[in-house]
């Protein structure tokens, strides 16, 4: 388990990788989504929304390709067994993914507080998710981040083992699933009830089926992984 | 560390290195570089110095040990033995005789050369035998 | 064949396919313990799926690998003892060489940092560059600065001289040779430069088309083969029923090339029909020996095995 650990560790050793460029994504979308608020005139009327939080969760989406591509192909050269490799690697995003959603959390609370950074503008505490109590957006906005750092993560396995080949016949089987439930849907003329599903999820439940779809990317991950070549 | 010496290049191809390791240094006792009851350089200067396996220089070294040419001093080094100077001269003339000798013998008979003109000739080369090196080089004119 | 009771690596039969190519085909040998090992062959030959697989980087198709007496495939007891940078390893975006040393340091017990900050001295690499911006040669000396200054006690170097100027070159011959006298450990040296390594090497295992043509100690190669050059009719009568690796005429002349040592009695021989003899090289010896495995599999004579030469 301690060279789990060190894979961890090693993540770390280029700051920026994992603490430098998520920190300059989220103080940089934050001062450009304030200076467009700011420029807007009767800006205290009207809510503004800016979805910039999110570039930080696409970031970790891209990680999740490049821890995989390029770590660890390293992390063989470094004699770790697949199995350390995956636990340090997911370990240590979901670390970095906790300190994140409770940084979104806090940043929520000051924006609330400050109505709006003064500019009446809406980046981290969002209508619906930051309605309930604190740990509700902080459970959406972690499971967010780990559902996308996971898909990133799983489809780079594929691609891993079976390359392109793989790739093409994992997008198509998505779109064909997908297809398969939009065209069962419409048969079974259940789009009334697919909406009122939809309208009935609260934050809470929401994360939950991503945290489900969590435990089958990162199992489906895992058993790519084992046999996975660098 | 890294001068650039030419160690390497007195190894030959085609032949076990061990044997031309031991063969180093029987020529270097046999010259006097070496005296007697003096140390030998360890196997890792060896390797070293001649850019070869470590394990190759020990086996050329141990050899020299198994002929009672070296001999080792617990937790100091591989010296020469007393009386060993001797015993690789009366061998190397043994040697003399098959590899100078011999062909000498053979290529004389290609060229008709009789056995009194080679004597003759063996002479010859012993009387101009340089105490000066010019001599040599106006001896192969 | 090496002692086994020493053995830190047994392969038993390996087979690796990839799709219907055959890259290793019923491989066996085994590895003793603290000695350098030359693994030759030719491009392509099979040399780096080899290491991927005693590494476990890779998978076998068939066969049987132990390191150290276990399977090495996720073991915590094995991995943590083998160091191996492939020739085209890939290393984390904007990782620079120093991070890599410092993950080294992570993850391989007997990592000398000392000895890794004289090798970055020695090879004059720029330790802060990004490692995608380095040239072939920078490159190689990261590999080659892990691979030395980890000091695993099984250490695989690929190809490791590629790009390094002679110089280079040189300095991580004499590094490897001094490092291993003080820290005796297994080094797998895969290599088609033969001549430069042949000296270093201990035992030679040459693999040509996923199987192994020859596993000696090099000792005992060396002056196991000679060319015999002369009249042909005199050649031919030498070397009539030797084992013949390679013929050449000219004219009237022939240089025909046999294995097998030659005794005082057989020199006088030749010496007596006016042949000369010449050694083979380790490199000559394993072209050779290449070349002659090549042509008895097609039945005519492949010279892209000179691909070997150092000469190309």
């Amino acid at each position: 388990m301690n060279r789990a650990v060190n894979v961890a560790r090693m993540q770390l050793i280029n700051k920026w990788t994992f603490l430098g460029v998520p920190a300059i994504v989220i103080a940089g979308a934050f001062a450009v989504s304030w200076a467009i608020w700011a420029l807007i005139p009767d800006s205290v009327e009207t809510q503004m929304y800016s979805g910039a939080g999110q570039a930080v969760m696409w970031y970790f989406l891209v990680l999740g390709i490049q821890s995989l591509t390029l770590t660890f192909p390293f992390s063989q050269a470094m004699s770790v067994s697949r199995r350390n490799f995956y636990f340090g690697t997911v370990g240590l995003f979901a670390l970095v993914a906790l300190v994140i959603s409770g940084l979104y959390v806090v940043l929520g609370a000051v924006e609330q507080a400050t109505n709006g950074w003064g500019v009446n503008g809406i980046m981290f505490s969002f209508p619906w998710i930051s309605d309930g109590p604190w740990f509700e957006a902080f459970i959406v906005y972690f499971m967010a981040m780990v559902l996308l750092f996971m898909i990133g993560f799983w489809a780079a396995t594929i691609y891993k083992r079976w390359t392109v080949t793989g790739m093409v016949i994992l997008w198509i089987s998505v779109a064909a699933v997908v297809l398969a439930l939009v065209a069962l849907a419409t048969w079974t003329e259940s789009w009334p009830s697919v909406g009122l599903w939809f309208t009935q999820q609260t934050p809470l439940t929401v994360s939950g089926w991503a945290a489900l779809t969590c435990v089958v990317l990162a199992g489906g991950s895992y058993l790519t992984l084992r046999k996975a070549t660098p | 560390m890294h001068d650039d010496h030419d160690g390497a290049a007195v190894i030959e191809e085609g032949r076990p290195i061990f044997l031309q390791i031991a063969e180093l240094i029987e020529n270097d006792i046999i010259d006097g570089n070496l005296p007697e009851e003096s140390q030998v350089p360890s196997t890792t200067e060896f390797a070293a110095f001649y850019r070869i396996n470590p394990a190759t220089a020990a086996k050329g070294v141990n050899r020299l040990v198994d002929d009672g040419i070296l001999y080792k001093r617990r937790g100091v080094g591989m010296f020469v033995a007393a009386g060993s100077r001797a015993t690789l001269t009366s061998q190397r003339k043994e040697e003399f005789f098959k590899e100078y000798v011999k062909p000498m013998t053979v290529e004389a008979q290609k060229l008709d050369i009789s056995p009194e003109q080679l004597t003759a000739m063996v002479s010859r080369g012993l009387a101009e035998l340089p105490d000066n090196p010019a001599m040599e080089r106006s001896g192969s004119a | 064949m090496s002692d086994s009771n020493n053995a830190v690596i047994e392969v038993r039969n390996l087979t690796k396919r990839y799709r219907s190519e055959k890259a290793l085909d019923d491989v066996s040998f085994s590895i003793a313990a603290n000695k350098i090992y030359g693994l030759l062959g030719r491009n392509g030959a099979g040399k780096t799926t080899l290491m991927s697989i005693l590494t476990a980087q890779n998978f076998k198709t068939s066969g049987h690998v132990s390191v150290f007496g276990q399977s090495p495939y996720e073991n915590e007891k094995v991995l943590p003892r083998i160091c191996f940078i492939r020739e085209s390893q890939k290393y984390p975006d904007d990782f620079t060489p120093q991070h890599a040393f410092r993950s080294a340091s992570l993850f391989f017990a007997n990592w000398d940092q000392a000895f890794a900050d004289r090798l970055v001295q020695d090879f004059q690499l720029p330790v802060k560059r990004r490692i995608k911006k380095l040239s072939r040669g920078q490159l190689s000396a990261v590999g080659v600065i892990i691979g030395l200054a980890s000091r695993a006690d099984i250490t695989f170097f690929d190809e490791p001289y590629l790009g390094l100027d002679a110089v280079a070159r040189q300095l991580f011959y004499d590094h490897l040779i001094e490092d291993y006298a003080e820290f005796p450990r297994t080094v797998i040296l895969s290599s088609h430069l033969i001549d430069e390594v042949a000296n270093l090497l201990e035992h030679v295992i040459v693999i040509d088309q996923g199987r192994i043509l020859m596993d000696d100690d090099a000792e005992d190669i060396r002056g196991t083969a000679h060319t015999v050059v002369g009249p042909a009719a005199k050649v031919d009568q030498f070397v009539a029923r030797r084992e013949v690796l390679h013929t050449e005429r000219m004219g009237s002349f022939a240089s025909v090339t046999v294995s097998g040592v030659l005794t005082d009695a057989q020199r006088d021989e030749a010496m007596a029909l006016g042949l000369e003899l010449a050694p083979v090289s380790l490199q000559q010896l394993v072209v050779r020996t290449t070349m002659a495995a090549t042509e008895s599999d097609f039945g005519g004579t492949d010279r892209s095995a000179e691909t070997l030469e150092v000469s190309k």
